[in-house]
Protein backbone atom coordinates (compact mmCIF):
# COMPACT_ATOMS: atom_id res chain seq x y z
CA UNK A 1 0.00 0.00 0.00
CA UNK A 2 1.42 3.36 -1.02
CA UNK A 3 1.81 6.15 1.55
CA UNK A 4 0.21 8.57 -0.82
CA UNK A 5 -3.53 8.97 -0.70
CA UNK A 6 -3.53 10.97 -3.93
CA UNK A 7 -1.01 10.85 -6.75
CA UNK A 8 -1.31 13.19 -9.68
CA UNK A 9 1.19 13.05 -12.51
CA UNK A 10 1.52 15.41 -15.45
CA UNK A 11 -2.17 16.08 -15.52
CA UNK A 12 -3.63 18.16 -18.33
CA UNK A 13 -7.20 19.24 -18.68
CA UNK A 14 -8.23 21.07 -21.81
CA UNK A 15 -11.54 22.70 -22.62
CA UNK A 16 -12.40 23.69 -26.14
CA UNK A 17 -14.57 26.60 -27.20
CA UNK A 18 -17.27 26.10 -29.83
CA UNK A 19 -14.72 27.36 -32.37
CA UNK A 20 -12.18 24.76 -31.27
CA UNK A 21 -9.93 27.14 -29.36
CA UNK A 22 -8.09 25.32 -26.57
CA UNK A 23 -8.12 26.46 -22.99
CA UNK A 24 -5.84 24.73 -20.53
CA UNK A 25 -7.63 24.35 -17.21
CA UNK A 26 -4.72 22.24 -15.93
CA UNK A 27 -1.24 22.14 -17.39
CA UNK A 28 1.22 19.47 -16.35
CA UNK A 29 0.03 19.31 -12.76
CA UNK A 30 1.85 16.86 -10.50
CA UNK A 31 1.35 16.49 -6.79
CA UNK A 32 1.03 13.93 -4.04
CA UNK A 33 -1.00 13.98 -0.86
CA UNK A 34 0.20 11.84 2.02
CA UNK A 35 -2.23 9.71 3.97
CA UNK A 36 -3.47 11.16 7.24
CA UNK A 37 -2.71 14.76 6.33
CA UNK A 38 -4.71 17.86 5.55
CA UNK A 39 -3.86 19.21 2.13
CA UNK A 40 -4.84 22.69 1.03
CA UNK A 41 -5.39 23.73 -2.55
CA UNK A 42 -5.47 27.46 -3.15
CA UNK A 43 -5.69 29.60 -6.22
CA UNK A 44 -7.62 32.39 -7.84
CA UNK A 45 -10.96 31.88 -9.51
CA UNK A 46 -10.31 29.96 -12.71
CA UNK A 47 -6.96 28.66 -11.49
CA UNK A 48 -8.06 25.08 -12.14
CA UNK A 49 -8.88 23.98 -8.58
CA UNK A 50 -12.36 22.70 -9.39
CA UNK A 51 -11.11 20.95 -12.53
CA UNK A 52 -8.51 19.13 -10.45
CA UNK A 53 -11.01 18.14 -7.76
CA UNK A 54 -13.49 16.91 -10.37
CA UNK A 55 -10.84 14.69 -11.94
CA UNK A 56 -9.94 13.30 -8.52
CA UNK A 57 -13.61 12.49 -7.92
CA UNK A 58 -14.09 10.80 -11.28
CA UNK A 59 -16.49 13.51 -12.43
CA UNK A 60 -14.21 14.60 -15.21
CA UNK A 61 -11.54 12.96 -17.31
CA UNK A 62 -8.09 14.44 -17.98
CA UNK A 63 -6.76 15.11 -21.47
CA UNK A 64 -3.41 13.61 -20.45
CA UNK A 65 -1.61 12.42 -17.36
CA UNK A 66 -2.86 10.29 -14.53
CA UNK A 67 -4.69 10.74 -11.26
CA UNK A 68 -4.83 8.00 -8.66
CA UNK A 69 -6.79 8.06 -5.46
CA UNK A 70 -6.00 5.41 -2.84
CA UNK A 71 -3.92 3.69 -5.47
CA UNK A 72 -6.64 3.37 -8.10
CA UNK A 73 -8.43 5.39 -10.70
CA UNK A 74 -11.24 7.53 -9.27
CA UNK A 75 -13.46 6.37 -12.12
CA UNK A 76 -13.79 3.09 -10.21
CA UNK A 77 -17.01 3.25 -8.14
CA UNK A 78 -15.50 0.97 -5.50
CA UNK A 79 -12.76 3.51 -4.87
CA UNK A 80 -15.31 6.30 -4.70
CA UNK A 81 -17.04 4.43 -1.89
CA UNK A 82 -14.03 5.39 0.23
CA UNK A 83 -14.27 9.06 -0.69
CA UNK A 84 -16.36 11.78 0.91
CA UNK A 85 -17.10 15.00 -0.92
CA UNK A 86 -18.62 18.30 0.02
CA UNK A 87 -19.15 20.39 -3.12
CA UNK A 88 -19.00 24.15 -3.03
CA UNK A 89 -22.47 24.54 -4.45
CA UNK A 90 -25.05 22.06 -3.22
CA UNK A 91 -28.51 21.74 -4.63
CA UNK A 92 -30.56 19.76 -2.19
CA UNK A 93 -33.90 18.52 -3.53
CA UNK A 94 -36.85 20.05 -1.69
CA UNK A 95 -38.42 16.81 -0.52
CA UNK A 96 -35.50 15.68 1.65
CA UNK A 97 -35.17 15.92 5.39
CA UNK A 98 -31.76 15.60 6.98
CA UNK A 99 -32.03 11.92 7.93
CA UNK A 100 -33.40 10.61 4.64
CA UNK A 101 -30.94 12.74 2.69
CA UNK A 102 -28.10 11.23 4.69
CA UNK A 103 -29.58 7.80 4.24
CA UNK A 104 -29.71 8.23 0.47
CA UNK A 105 -26.14 9.50 0.29
CA UNK A 106 -25.00 6.56 2.40
CA UNK A 107 -26.88 4.02 0.30
CA UNK A 108 -25.31 5.44 -2.87
CA UNK A 109 -21.98 4.64 -1.26
CA UNK A 110 -23.05 1.11 -0.47
CA UNK A 111 -23.33 1.61 3.31
CA UNK A 112 -25.64 -0.97 4.86
CA UNK A 113 -28.80 -0.02 6.75
CA UNK A 114 -27.49 -1.04 10.18
CA UNK A 115 -24.42 1.14 9.89
CA UNK A 116 -26.51 4.01 8.61
CA UNK A 117 -29.01 3.81 11.45
CA UNK A 118 -26.11 4.15 13.87
CA UNK A 119 -24.01 6.66 11.96
CA UNK A 120 -26.63 9.16 10.81
CA UNK A 121 -27.76 10.32 14.29
CA UNK A 122 -24.11 10.53 15.41
CA UNK A 123 -23.11 12.65 12.45
CA UNK A 124 -26.15 14.91 12.66
CA UNK A 125 -25.35 15.49 16.30
CA UNK A 126 -21.70 16.15 15.46
CA UNK A 127 -22.62 18.90 12.99
CA UNK A 128 -25.31 20.36 15.23
CA UNK A 129 -28.35 19.25 13.26
CA UNK A 130 -29.67 16.66 15.67
CA UNK A 131 -33.42 17.00 16.16
CA UNK A 132 -33.92 19.34 13.19
CA UNK A 133 -37.04 18.02 11.50
CA UNK A 134 -37.80 20.64 8.88
CA UNK A 135 -37.25 19.95 5.18
CA UNK A 136 -33.80 20.84 3.88
CA UNK A 137 -35.33 23.46 1.59
CA UNK A 138 -35.98 25.51 4.73
CA UNK A 139 -32.39 25.27 5.93
CA UNK A 140 -30.18 28.31 6.14
CA UNK A 141 -26.95 28.34 4.14
CA UNK A 142 -25.01 27.43 7.28
CA UNK A 143 -27.30 24.49 8.05
CA UNK A 144 -27.03 23.23 4.49
CA UNK A 145 -23.27 23.43 4.78
CA UNK A 146 -23.34 21.42 8.01
CA UNK A 147 -25.56 18.84 6.38
CA UNK A 148 -23.24 18.70 3.39
CA UNK A 149 -20.35 18.04 5.69
CA UNK A 150 -22.26 15.29 7.49
CA UNK A 151 -23.18 13.55 4.22
CA UNK A 152 -19.53 13.65 3.16
CA UNK A 153 -18.72 11.62 6.26
CA UNK A 154 -21.59 9.16 6.12
CA UNK A 155 -19.51 6.41 4.50
CA UNK A 156 -16.61 6.89 6.95
CA UNK A 157 -14.34 7.86 4.06
CA UNK A 158 -10.59 7.42 3.93
CA UNK A 159 -10.31 10.65 1.94
CA UNK A 160 -12.45 13.71 2.31
CA UNK A 161 -12.65 16.39 -0.40
CA UNK A 162 -14.01 19.62 1.00
CA UNK A 163 -14.76 22.54 -1.27
CA UNK A 164 -15.18 25.73 0.77
CA UNK A 165 -16.33 23.83 3.89
CA UNK A 166 -16.70 26.96 6.04
CA UNK A 167 -18.68 28.89 3.45
CA UNK A 168 -21.79 30.33 5.08
CA UNK A 169 -20.74 29.37 8.60
CA UNK A 170 -20.45 31.82 11.47
CA UNK A 171 -17.16 32.03 13.45
CA UNK A 172 -18.31 29.36 15.90
CA UNK A 173 -19.31 27.11 13.05
CA UNK A 174 -15.92 27.62 11.44
CA UNK A 175 -14.21 26.64 14.65
CA UNK A 176 -16.40 23.51 14.81
CA UNK A 177 -15.26 22.61 11.31
CA UNK A 178 -11.61 23.17 12.19
CA UNK A 179 -12.00 20.99 15.27
CA UNK A 180 -13.70 18.31 13.19
CA UNK A 181 -10.90 18.38 10.63
CA UNK A 182 -8.35 18.00 13.40
CA UNK A 183 -10.29 15.02 14.78
CA UNK A 184 -10.45 13.42 11.37
CA UNK A 185 -6.74 13.89 10.81
CA UNK A 186 -6.06 12.36 14.21
CA UNK A 187 -8.22 9.41 13.12
CA UNK A 188 -5.95 8.92 10.10
CA UNK A 189 -8.21 10.43 7.46
CA UNK A 190 -6.79 12.35 4.54
CA UNK A 191 -8.42 15.70 3.85
CA UNK A 192 -8.19 17.64 0.62
CA UNK A 193 -9.28 21.17 1.31
CA UNK A 194 -10.14 23.70 -1.38
CA UNK A 195 -10.87 27.14 -0.01
CA UNK A 196 -10.55 30.82 -0.65
CA UNK A 197 -10.31 31.46 3.08
CA UNK A 198 -6.54 31.44 3.31
CA UNK A 199 -6.53 32.04 7.06
CA UNK A 200 -8.52 28.79 7.49
CA UNK A 201 -6.12 26.92 5.23
CA UNK A 202 -3.16 28.32 7.10
CA UNK A 203 -4.58 27.16 10.41
CA UNK A 204 -5.38 23.56 9.53
CA UNK A 205 -3.32 22.38 6.57
CA UNK A 206 -0.15 20.31 6.72
CA UNK A 207 0.73 21.05 3.14
CA UNK A 208 -0.43 23.59 0.60
CA UNK A 209 -0.34 23.90 -3.17
CA UNK A 210 -0.76 27.19 -4.96
CA UNK A 211 -2.35 26.72 -8.35
CA UNK A 212 -2.28 29.55 -10.86
CA UNK A 213 -3.57 29.47 -14.43
CA UNK A 214 -3.69 25.69 -14.31
CA UNK A 215 -0.11 25.25 -13.11
CA UNK A 216 1.35 24.36 -9.73
CA UNK A 217 3.27 27.44 -8.63
CA UNK A 218 4.42 26.39 -5.19
CA UNK A 219 4.10 23.43 -2.85
CA UNK A 220 5.14 23.74 0.77
CA UNK A 221 4.06 23.53 4.34
CA UNK A 222 2.26 26.58 5.78
CA UNK A 223 5.34 27.16 7.94
CA UNK A 224 7.56 27.33 4.86
CA UNK A 225 5.17 29.75 3.23
CA UNK A 226 4.87 32.00 6.23
CA UNK A 227 8.29 31.67 7.84
CA UNK A 228 10.12 34.82 8.88
CA UNK A 229 10.93 37.52 6.39
CA UNK A 230 14.13 38.29 8.30
CA UNK A 231 12.66 41.43 9.82
CA UNK A 232 12.04 41.87 13.53
CA UNK A 233 9.76 44.21 15.39
CA UNK A 234 10.90 45.37 18.82
CA UNK A 235 8.05 46.92 20.79
CA UNK A 236 8.98 49.32 23.61
CA UNK A 237 6.89 50.80 26.39
CA UNK A 238 8.68 54.17 26.59
CA UNK A 239 10.42 54.95 23.36
CA UNK A 240 11.95 58.30 24.42
CA UNK A 241 14.72 60.25 22.75
CA UNK A 242 17.40 58.34 24.70
CA UNK A 243 16.06 55.04 23.39
CA UNK A 244 15.98 56.32 19.81
CA UNK A 245 19.53 57.59 20.12
CA UNK A 246 20.76 54.33 21.63
CA UNK A 247 19.11 52.35 18.89
CA UNK A 248 20.56 54.61 16.23
CA UNK A 249 24.04 54.17 17.72
CA UNK A 250 23.74 50.40 17.40
CA UNK A 251 22.08 50.33 14.03
CA UNK A 252 24.26 52.90 12.24
CA UNK A 253 27.60 51.05 12.33
CA UNK A 254 25.86 47.83 11.31
CA UNK A 255 24.46 49.48 8.24
CA UNK A 256 20.91 48.54 9.09
CA UNK A 257 19.59 51.24 6.83
CA UNK A 258 16.14 49.77 6.58
CA UNK A 259 15.38 50.22 10.29
CA UNK A 260 12.33 52.34 10.83
CA UNK A 261 10.37 53.65 13.78
CA UNK A 262 6.66 53.16 13.90
CA UNK A 263 5.38 54.80 17.10
CA UNK A 264 6.63 52.68 19.97
CA UNK A 265 8.02 50.01 17.65
CA UNK A 266 11.23 49.69 15.77
CA UNK A 267 11.29 47.38 12.75
CA UNK A 268 14.60 46.35 11.26
CA UNK A 269 16.44 43.52 9.60
CA UNK A 270 19.48 42.34 11.58
CA UNK A 271 22.33 40.56 9.82
CA UNK A 272 22.18 37.86 12.46
CA UNK A 273 20.93 37.13 16.00
CA UNK A 274 23.94 38.81 17.65
CA UNK A 275 23.01 42.00 15.87
CA UNK A 276 19.53 41.75 17.34
CA UNK A 277 20.99 41.19 20.82
CA UNK A 278 23.27 44.19 20.44
CA UNK A 279 20.23 46.34 19.81
CA UNK A 280 18.41 44.91 22.82
CA UNK A 281 21.48 45.48 25.04
CA UNK A 282 21.77 49.08 23.90
CA UNK A 283 18.10 49.69 24.63
CA UNK A 284 18.38 48.15 28.08
CA UNK A 285 21.39 50.30 28.87
CA UNK A 286 19.24 53.41 28.54
CA UNK A 287 16.56 51.80 30.76
CA UNK A 288 14.02 51.28 28.01
CA UNK A 289 11.44 48.62 28.77
CA UNK A 290 11.15 46.07 26.00
CA UNK A 291 7.63 44.76 25.68
CA UNK A 292 8.20 42.22 22.94
CA UNK A 293 10.54 41.09 20.20
CA UNK A 294 8.83 39.36 17.27
CA UNK A 295 10.04 38.06 13.97
CA UNK A 296 7.95 39.43 11.10
CA UNK A 297 6.13 36.67 9.20
CA UNK A 298 4.20 36.74 5.97
CA UNK A 299 0.59 35.73 6.20
CA UNK A 300 -0.46 33.07 3.74
CA UNK A 301 -2.49 35.71 1.95
CA UNK A 302 0.57 37.94 1.52
CA UNK A 303 2.59 35.00 0.29
CA UNK A 304 -0.16 33.95 -2.07
CA UNK A 305 -0.38 37.46 -3.53
CA UNK A 306 3.37 37.48 -4.02
CA UNK A 307 3.29 34.15 -5.83
CA UNK A 308 0.40 34.89 -8.17
CA UNK A 309 1.93 38.23 -8.98
CA UNK A 310 -0.57 40.67 -7.60
CA UNK B 1 -29.66 0.77 -7.49
CA UNK B 2 -32.79 0.14 -5.42
CA UNK B 3 -31.87 3.13 -3.20
CA UNK B 4 -31.74 5.36 -6.26
CA UNK B 5 -34.97 3.92 -7.59
CA UNK B 6 -36.84 4.44 -4.33
CA UNK B 7 -35.41 7.93 -4.02
CA UNK B 8 -36.45 8.73 -7.60
CA UNK B 9 -39.94 7.44 -6.84
CA UNK B 10 -40.04 9.62 -3.77
CA UNK B 11 -38.96 12.61 -5.83
CA UNK B 12 -41.36 11.76 -8.62
CA UNK B 13 -44.34 11.35 -6.34
CA UNK B 14 -43.44 14.56 -4.51
CA UNK B 15 -43.67 16.66 -7.65
CA UNK B 16 -46.77 18.78 -8.02
CA UNK B 17 -47.31 17.62 -11.60
CA UNK B 18 -47.45 14.01 -10.38
CA UNK B 19 -50.02 14.92 -7.75
CA UNK B 20 -52.10 16.63 -10.46
CA UNK B 21 -51.86 13.47 -12.57
CA UNK B 22 -53.05 11.33 -9.68
CA UNK B 23 -55.98 13.68 -9.22
CA UNK B 24 -56.87 13.52 -12.91
CA UNK B 25 -56.52 9.73 -12.93
CA UNK B 26 -58.87 9.41 -9.96
CA UNK B 27 -61.38 11.75 -11.60
CA UNK B 28 -61.20 9.73 -14.82
CA UNK B 29 -61.76 6.51 -12.88
CA UNK B 30 -64.75 8.04 -11.08
CA UNK B 31 -66.10 9.41 -14.37
CA UNK B 32 -65.97 6.05 -16.17
CA UNK B 33 -67.53 4.29 -13.22
CA UNK B 34 -70.30 6.87 -13.10
CA UNK B 35 -71.37 6.39 -16.74
CA UNK B 36 -71.18 2.60 -16.77
CA UNK B 37 -74.03 0.73 -15.06
CA UNK B 38 -74.47 -3.01 -14.60
CA UNK B 39 -77.91 -4.56 -14.32
CA UNK B 40 -78.51 -8.17 -13.59
CA UNK B 41 -80.66 -10.66 -11.78
CA UNK B 42 -80.59 -14.29 -10.77
CA UNK B 43 -82.58 -15.34 -13.85
CA UNK B 44 -80.92 -13.19 -16.51
CA UNK B 45 -77.36 -12.61 -17.59
CA UNK B 46 -76.07 -9.20 -16.56
CA UNK B 47 -76.42 -6.32 -18.95
CA UNK B 48 -74.37 -3.19 -19.11
CA UNK B 49 -75.49 0.37 -19.87
CA UNK B 50 -73.03 2.97 -20.99
CA UNK B 51 -74.43 6.47 -20.51
CA UNK B 52 -77.70 6.80 -22.40
CA UNK B 53 -77.02 3.85 -24.73
CA UNK B 54 -79.43 0.92 -24.59
CA UNK B 55 -78.30 -1.88 -22.36
CA UNK B 56 -76.65 -4.90 -23.95
CA UNK B 57 -75.28 -8.25 -22.76
CA UNK B 58 -72.20 -7.82 -20.65
CA UNK B 59 -70.18 -10.30 -22.72
CA UNK B 60 -70.48 -7.93 -25.67
CA UNK B 61 -70.31 -4.56 -23.96
CA UNK B 62 -67.53 -5.10 -21.42
CA UNK B 63 -64.69 -5.52 -24.00
CA UNK B 64 -65.98 -2.43 -25.81
CA UNK B 65 -66.02 -0.43 -22.61
CA UNK B 66 -62.46 -1.48 -21.76
CA UNK B 67 -61.35 -0.66 -25.29
CA UNK B 68 -63.01 2.77 -25.11
CA UNK B 69 -61.37 3.41 -21.80
CA UNK B 70 -58.01 2.50 -23.26
CA UNK B 71 -58.55 4.67 -26.35
CA UNK B 72 -59.73 7.59 -24.27
CA UNK B 73 -56.99 7.57 -21.68
CA UNK B 74 -54.15 5.19 -22.57
CA UNK B 75 -52.16 7.46 -24.85
CA UNK B 76 -53.24 10.57 -22.98
CA UNK B 77 -51.38 9.26 -19.96
CA UNK B 78 -48.28 8.88 -22.06
CA UNK B 79 -48.36 12.56 -22.91
CA UNK B 80 -49.08 13.66 -19.36
CA UNK B 81 -46.59 11.31 -17.73
CA UNK B 82 -43.79 12.63 -19.94
CA UNK B 83 -44.31 16.01 -18.32
CA UNK B 84 -43.85 14.40 -14.92
CA UNK B 85 -41.07 11.94 -15.77
CA UNK B 86 -38.73 13.96 -18.01
CA UNK B 87 -37.78 16.38 -15.20
CA UNK B 88 -36.63 13.36 -13.19
CA UNK B 89 -33.93 12.78 -15.78
CA UNK B 90 -32.87 16.39 -16.20
CA UNK B 91 -32.81 16.89 -12.41
CA UNK B 92 -30.15 14.17 -12.21
CA UNK B 93 -27.79 16.45 -14.06
CA UNK B 94 -28.46 19.66 -12.18
CA UNK B 95 -25.33 21.41 -11.02
CA UNK B 96 -24.81 21.00 -7.31
CA UNK B 97 -26.65 17.69 -7.27
CA UNK B 98 -24.81 15.69 -9.89
CA UNK B 99 -21.50 16.42 -8.14
CA UNK B 100 -22.90 14.86 -4.99
CA UNK B 101 -24.42 11.79 -6.58
CA UNK B 102 -21.94 11.04 -9.38
CA UNK B 103 -19.02 11.28 -6.96
CA UNK B 104 -20.50 8.45 -4.89
CA UNK B 105 -19.60 4.79 -5.17
CA UNK B 106 -22.13 3.89 -7.81
CA UNK B 107 -21.91 3.83 -11.59
CA UNK B 108 -23.60 6.79 -13.25
CA UNK B 109 -25.71 4.64 -15.51
CA UNK B 110 -27.29 2.95 -12.51
CA UNK B 111 -28.47 6.28 -11.15
CA UNK B 112 -29.85 7.26 -14.53
CA UNK B 113 -31.48 3.88 -15.17
CA UNK B 114 -33.13 3.92 -11.75
CA UNK B 115 -34.64 7.32 -12.45
CA UNK B 116 -35.82 6.18 -15.86
CA UNK B 117 -37.43 3.21 -14.18
CA UNK B 118 -39.11 5.49 -11.65
CA UNK B 119 -40.60 7.52 -14.50
CA UNK B 120 -41.93 4.34 -16.09
CA UNK B 121 -43.37 3.28 -12.73
CA UNK B 122 -45.14 6.61 -12.45
CA UNK B 123 -46.80 6.04 -15.82
CA UNK B 124 -47.90 2.51 -14.93
CA UNK B 125 -49.27 3.71 -11.63
CA UNK B 126 -51.34 6.49 -13.21
CA UNK B 127 -52.61 4.17 -15.91
CA UNK B 128 -53.59 1.56 -13.34
CA UNK B 129 -55.20 4.16 -11.10
CA UNK B 130 -57.40 5.36 -13.96
CA UNK B 131 -58.20 2.07 -15.68
CA UNK B 132 -58.23 -0.71 -13.10
CA UNK B 133 -61.17 0.34 -10.91
CA UNK B 134 -63.71 0.06 -13.75
CA UNK B 135 -62.12 -3.10 -15.15
CA UNK B 136 -62.19 -4.69 -11.69
CA UNK B 137 -65.77 -3.60 -11.05
CA UNK B 138 -66.96 -4.95 -14.41
CA UNK B 139 -65.26 -8.27 -13.86
CA UNK B 140 -66.64 -8.49 -10.30
CA UNK B 141 -70.23 -7.69 -11.28
CA UNK B 142 -70.45 -9.44 -14.67
CA UNK B 143 -67.73 -12.12 -14.44
CA UNK B 144 -66.70 -11.17 -17.98
CA UNK B 145 -62.87 -11.33 -17.99
CA UNK B 146 -61.19 -7.92 -18.04
CA UNK B 147 -57.64 -8.99 -17.30
CA UNK B 148 -56.69 -7.88 -20.81
CA UNK B 149 -56.38 -4.38 -19.41
CA UNK B 150 -53.32 -5.66 -17.55
CA UNK B 151 -51.71 -6.67 -20.84
CA UNK B 152 -52.65 -3.28 -22.26
CA UNK B 153 -50.93 -1.68 -19.29
CA UNK B 154 -47.72 -3.58 -20.05
CA UNK B 155 -47.80 -2.70 -23.74
CA UNK B 156 -48.54 0.98 -23.14
CA UNK B 157 -45.82 1.11 -20.49
CA UNK B 158 -43.42 -0.33 -23.03
CA UNK B 159 -44.45 2.38 -25.47
CA UNK B 160 -43.96 5.05 -22.81
CA UNK B 161 -40.55 3.68 -21.83
CA UNK B 162 -39.40 3.88 -25.45
CA UNK B 163 -40.37 7.55 -25.57
CA UNK B 164 -38.70 8.24 -22.23
CA UNK B 165 -35.38 6.87 -23.50
CA UNK B 166 -35.43 9.73 -26.01
CA UNK B 167 -35.86 12.17 -23.11
CA UNK B 168 -32.90 10.55 -21.37
CA UNK B 169 -30.62 10.97 -24.38
CA UNK B 170 -31.74 14.54 -24.99
CA UNK B 171 -31.30 15.53 -21.34
CA UNK B 172 -27.61 14.62 -21.56
CA UNK B 173 -26.87 16.96 -24.41
CA UNK B 174 -28.53 20.13 -23.15
CA UNK B 175 -29.59 21.80 -19.92
CA UNK B 176 -33.17 22.40 -18.96
CA UNK B 177 -36.24 20.27 -19.20
CA UNK B 178 -38.01 21.82 -22.20
CA UNK B 179 -36.29 19.87 -24.98
CA UNK B 180 -36.38 16.68 -22.91
CA UNK B 181 -40.18 17.01 -22.92
CA UNK B 182 -40.59 18.28 -26.47
CA UNK B 183 -38.57 15.47 -28.11
CA UNK B 184 -40.65 12.49 -26.88
CA UNK B 185 -43.89 14.43 -27.28
CA UNK B 186 -42.92 15.17 -30.88
CA UNK B 187 -42.33 11.47 -31.51
CA UNK B 188 -45.65 10.66 -29.87
CA UNK B 189 -47.43 13.16 -32.15
CA UNK B 190 -45.54 11.89 -35.18
CA UNK B 191 -46.41 8.26 -34.52
CA UNK B 192 -50.01 8.24 -35.87
CA UNK B 193 -48.98 10.46 -38.79
CA UNK B 194 -46.27 7.99 -39.77
CA UNK B 195 -48.58 5.02 -39.25
CA UNK B 196 -51.02 6.61 -41.70
CA UNK B 197 -48.30 8.03 -43.94
CA UNK B 198 -50.10 7.18 -47.19
CA UNK B 199 -52.89 9.50 -46.11
CA UNK B 200 -50.69 12.13 -44.50
CA UNK B 201 -47.14 12.61 -45.76
CA UNK B 202 -47.70 11.00 -49.16
CA UNK B 203 -50.46 13.54 -49.82
CA UNK B 204 -48.01 16.34 -49.10
CA UNK B 205 -44.90 15.03 -50.85
CA UNK B 206 -44.73 13.36 -54.23
CA UNK B 207 -40.93 13.06 -54.19
CA UNK B 208 -39.74 9.47 -53.90
CA UNK B 209 -36.77 10.68 -51.91
CA UNK B 210 -38.93 12.39 -49.27
CA UNK B 211 -41.29 9.44 -49.14
CA UNK B 212 -38.28 7.19 -48.68
CA UNK B 213 -37.19 9.29 -45.72
CA UNK B 214 -40.70 9.11 -44.27
CA UNK B 215 -40.71 5.34 -44.70
CA UNK B 216 -37.36 5.03 -42.92
CA UNK B 217 -38.52 7.32 -40.14
CA UNK B 218 -41.54 5.08 -39.71
CA UNK B 219 -39.39 1.97 -39.57
CA UNK B 220 -36.96 3.43 -37.05
CA UNK B 221 -39.09 5.49 -34.66
CA UNK B 222 -41.26 4.07 -31.85
CA UNK B 223 -44.64 2.82 -33.02
CA UNK B 224 -46.93 4.11 -30.29
CA UNK B 225 -50.01 3.99 -32.51
CA UNK B 226 -49.42 0.40 -33.60
CA UNK B 227 -48.79 -0.62 -30.00
CA UNK B 228 -52.08 0.90 -28.93
CA UNK B 229 -53.81 -0.85 -31.82
CA UNK B 230 -52.25 -4.11 -30.63
CA UNK B 231 -53.80 -3.53 -27.18
CA UNK B 232 -57.21 -2.90 -28.73
CA UNK B 233 -56.88 -5.98 -30.89
CA UNK B 234 -55.98 -8.02 -27.85
CA UNK B 235 -58.96 -6.75 -25.86
CA UNK B 236 -61.37 -7.39 -28.76
CA UNK B 237 -60.10 -10.68 -30.11
CA UNK B 238 -57.44 -11.98 -27.75
CA UNK B 239 -54.88 -11.64 -30.54
CA UNK B 240 -52.01 -9.22 -30.23
CA UNK B 241 -51.52 -8.82 -33.99
CA UNK B 242 -48.19 -8.35 -35.75
CA UNK B 243 -45.14 -8.36 -33.50
CA UNK B 244 -42.86 -6.16 -35.54
CA UNK B 245 -43.97 -2.88 -33.87
CA UNK B 246 -42.84 -4.46 -30.61
CA UNK B 247 -39.40 -5.51 -31.61
CA UNK B 248 -38.69 -2.46 -33.75
CA UNK B 249 -39.74 -0.18 -30.88
CA UNK B 250 -37.68 -2.29 -28.48
CA UNK B 251 -34.68 -2.05 -30.77
CA UNK B 252 -35.10 1.71 -31.01
CA UNK B 253 -35.33 2.05 -27.21
CA UNK B 254 -32.31 -0.22 -26.67
CA UNK B 255 -30.12 1.72 -29.09
CA UNK B 256 -31.16 5.09 -27.68
CA UNK B 257 -30.66 3.91 -24.10
CA UNK B 258 -27.28 2.43 -25.00
CA UNK B 259 -26.25 5.74 -26.57
CA UNK B 260 -27.46 7.62 -23.48
CA UNK B 261 -25.49 5.39 -21.11
CA UNK B 262 -22.41 5.55 -23.31
CA UNK B 263 -22.58 9.33 -23.44
CA UNK B 264 -23.21 9.50 -19.70
CA UNK B 265 -20.19 7.32 -18.94
CA UNK B 266 -17.76 9.37 -21.02
CA UNK B 267 -19.13 12.81 -20.26
CA UNK B 268 -17.00 15.17 -18.18
CA UNK B 269 -19.00 17.26 -15.77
Amino acid sequence: MTDSAIEVENLHKIYRSVFGKKFYALRDVSLTVDRGTIFGLIGQNGAGKTSLVKILLGLSTPAAGSARVLGSSPSDPLIRRRIGYLPEQMRLPDYFRAANFMNYMGRLNGVDSNSLSQRIPELLQRVGLSGVQKPVKDYSKGMQQRLGLAQALVNDPAILFLDEPTDGLDPLGRKDVRDLLAELRAAGKTIFLNSHLLSEIEMVCDRIVILDKGEVKRTATPWEFTRGTGDYVVRLTNANEAARAAAADVLRPMAAFDAEWQGEEIRFRPRDVSHLNLLLDALRRVSVEIESVEPVKLSLEQFFLQVVGN
Amino acid sequence: MFATYSNALHECFSRRVALVLFGVAILVAIGFNAIVHVRGSAQFAPTVLVGTQPSAPAAIVVPSVIESELRATGTLWILLAIFAAAPLLTATLEKGWLEMTFSKGIARWRIFAARLLAGVTLYSFIFALAAFPLATRLWWTTRVPTWQIGVALLVETFSFAALLTVASLVSLSQRGVAVAIIAPVALWILSPLLAERERTFYQLFSSHFVRGIVDWAYRILPKCTELENACVSFIQSGSIGPWWPFWSTGLFASVILGLAFWQLARKSF
